[in-house]
């Protein structure tokens, strides 16, 4: 598998004030990899070490295999940024803009035309009259132009209305079956769970997880609510994946945590009459990543049961 | 250098540009159609000019009567009107990077294939067509006056002092170049380069007055930008340009290399 981003071991500190610290990650080609983490968190810090705007402490990442402090122009070569505010020459029109970045990106003239158009821009008003949402449109269409290899995203969405977002989207789908990777830092957690392959969840400068969407949400508790036949025998839910938490004759609620399968099998033997197993929402998960406490896990699942 | 980003960089100055350029060459003109009137009631000047404190001659630079040639374009054009207009033009020009930095412009246009080098050589290169276009506005707009009226100045001397006047101009850009890449703040960089041009200005006029702070005046630029000499005398003041050429080219020689090295924060 050819890997488009890999840090190792990058650190970043301004001064006495951490940034990031150790940070081990892959992007592997033609995936989109989601990016996450509160406020504060590192995941702008990153994403500049990456651009190579920023100068690593100490490890260093690689994008495309060239160093992306040492080698950034080659690296800019075959990427495209996008962040949460996207900055603009207030001189010039949107379409100015447009092509003077095309230009440095050694694209054609008017290579944005079409997408400006499915975005709805307008190309002719001068970028500090536009809205907050319509100069995010012109970043999103600035991004997306020249169909780059790697897309870097940060928070691309802000202050897009909805119709818009969903066009971001649909986009950003077609860019993935086209085979193009996309690094995307969001604070859009259903936007994320729709469109990435997998995430990796920053926390104070460190990357505390890294995996697939699917197996994010397995890893943490399930509530499922039972109605049985009959009440069940002892010990018939003594799985170690298995909690139960409440039984009243034989309506039962049970938490279960990863492979479903032992509890599935130990139901297919009693007679049941109703199961209705509930799904953690990817925001819960992630708020307990970003909290970082076990506790407040199980709050949350507590909280599901309820 | 990138000439996309070169083109940027003039295009966005244009408008700056055209309106220095104006006022200078519409001041610098007008000033020299006077000079014939001032000469024949050079008298009359002298008179006049007996009156005002020698503080008000001293920040003007004003050392004889105004029927020299020297002295009244030195007072009135390359004393007065230049340093205002060398340095606005300057500090605004090589502030503009900390500008982009502000407005997010600089992580966009970083984030493509331009190197950081070209980047900021099209803002340097800017900086030296703009002010040496308002240096030929300033003396076109003065041997245009002077031929208007009857010729009375030297045109090679008077164009010559468009080579010192530039000289000057860098010699603020570069440092201000340095300021506006370190601190990467537009209106902190514009602040300490403009603060500094004032003090310079008033060490040349202390030590002018106060001969015991004569000493001072070696640490401003000012004292190094006469052109009274050349005017009168053809003397082109060297070893003054090459100091202020050699000012303006560390200047940017410290901000290439601290731009390349940098981190651009957030």
């Amino acid at each position: 598998m050819t890997e488009v981003i890999e840090a190792f071991g990058l650190t970043k500190s301004y001064g006495t004030r951490r940034g990031i610290v150790d940070v081990d990650f892959a992007v592997h080609e033609g995936e989109v990899f989601g990016f996450l983490g509160p406020n504060g968190a590192g995941k702008t810090t990153t994403i500049r070490t990456l651009l190579g705007l920023l100068r690593p402490t100490s490890g260093r990442a690689t994008v495309f295999g060239l160093d992306v402090w040492a080698e950034a122009p080659r690296v800019h070569e075959r990427i495209s940024f996008l962040g949460s505010e996207p900055g603009y020459l207030g001189e010039l029109t949107a379409a100015e803009q447009l092509d003077y970045v095309a230009r440095l990106r050694r694209l054609p003239k008017r290579t944005w035309h079409e997408l400006g158009e499915r975005f709805e821009l307008d190309p002719t008003v001068p970028i500090k009259k536009l809205s907050r949402g319509n100069r995010q449109k012109v970043g999103v269409v600035q991004a997306f132009m020249g169909d780059p290899q790697l897309l870097i995203l940060d928070e691309p969405t802000t202050g897009l209305d909805p119709l818009m977002q969903r066009e971001f989207l649909t986009v950003l789908a077609d860019l993935r079956a086209a085979g193009r990777t996309v690094f995307l830092s969001s604070h859009n957690l259903p936007e994320v769970e729709r469109r990435c392959d997998r995430v990796g969840i920053i926390r104070e400068g460190r990357l505390t997880q890294i995996s697939t969407i699917q197996t994010l949400l397995a890893g943490h508790w399930r509530s499922v609510n039972l109605v049985l036949g009959q009440p069940p025998a002892t010990g018939t839910f003594d799985l170690p994946n298995v909690e139960v938490t409440s039984m009243n004759a034989r309506d039962m609620h049970l938490m279960v945590r990863g492979d479903v399968n032992p509890l599935l099998q130990r139901l297919a033997q009693l007679d049941v009459r109703d199961v209705t197993i509930t799904t953690p929402e990817i925001e819960d998960v992630f708020l307990s990543f970003y909290n970082g406490t076990e506790a407040v896990q199980e709050n949350m699942a507590a909280e599901v049961a309820r | 250098m990138n000439p996309t980003a070169l083109r940027l960089e003039l295009r966005r100055s244009r408008t700056l540009l055209i309106w220095l350029g104006v006022v200078t060459a519409a001041y610098a003109g007008f000033i020299t159609v006077f000079y014939t009137n001032v000469v024949e009631n050079a008298e009359a000047f002298e008179d006049v000019l007996k009156l005002y404190p020698k503080e008000l001659m001293a920040a003007f630079g004003i050392e004889a009567n105004f029927a020299d040639p020297g002295v009244f374009l030195g007072g009135y054009v390359f004393n007065f009107l230049w340093p205002l207009i060398a340095a606005s033009a300057a500090i605004v020009l090589a502030t503009r990077v900390a500008a982009d930095a502000d407005r997010g412009f600089l992580d966009i246009a970083l984030s493509t294939p331009i190197a950081r080098l070209s980047y900021l050589s099209g803002s340097i290169v800017t900086q030296v067509v703009g002010i040496a276009m308002l240096a030929v506005a300033m003396v076109g707009a003065i041997l245009f006056g002077d031929l208007v009226i009857e010729p009375n100045f030297q045109t090679v001397s008077v164009m010559l002092s468009a080579l010192h006047a530039v000289a000057f101009g860098l010699a603020v850009a570069g440092p201000t170049t340095w300021l506006a890449v370190v601190l990467l703040d537009r209106g902190r960089a514009a602040g300490i380069a403009a603060g500094v041009l004032v003090l310079m200005y008033l060490l040349n006029v202390i030590g002018a007055l106060a001969p015991d702070f004569e000493a001072l005046t070696a640490l401003s630029a000012f004292h190094y930008f006469s052109l009274k000499d050349l005017i009168n005398n053809g003397t082109y003041p060297v070893v003054d340009s090459i100091v202020f050429v050699v000012v303006g080219a560390a200047g940017w020689a410290l901000a290439l290399v601290a731009f390349r090295q940098r981190d651009l924060a957030a």
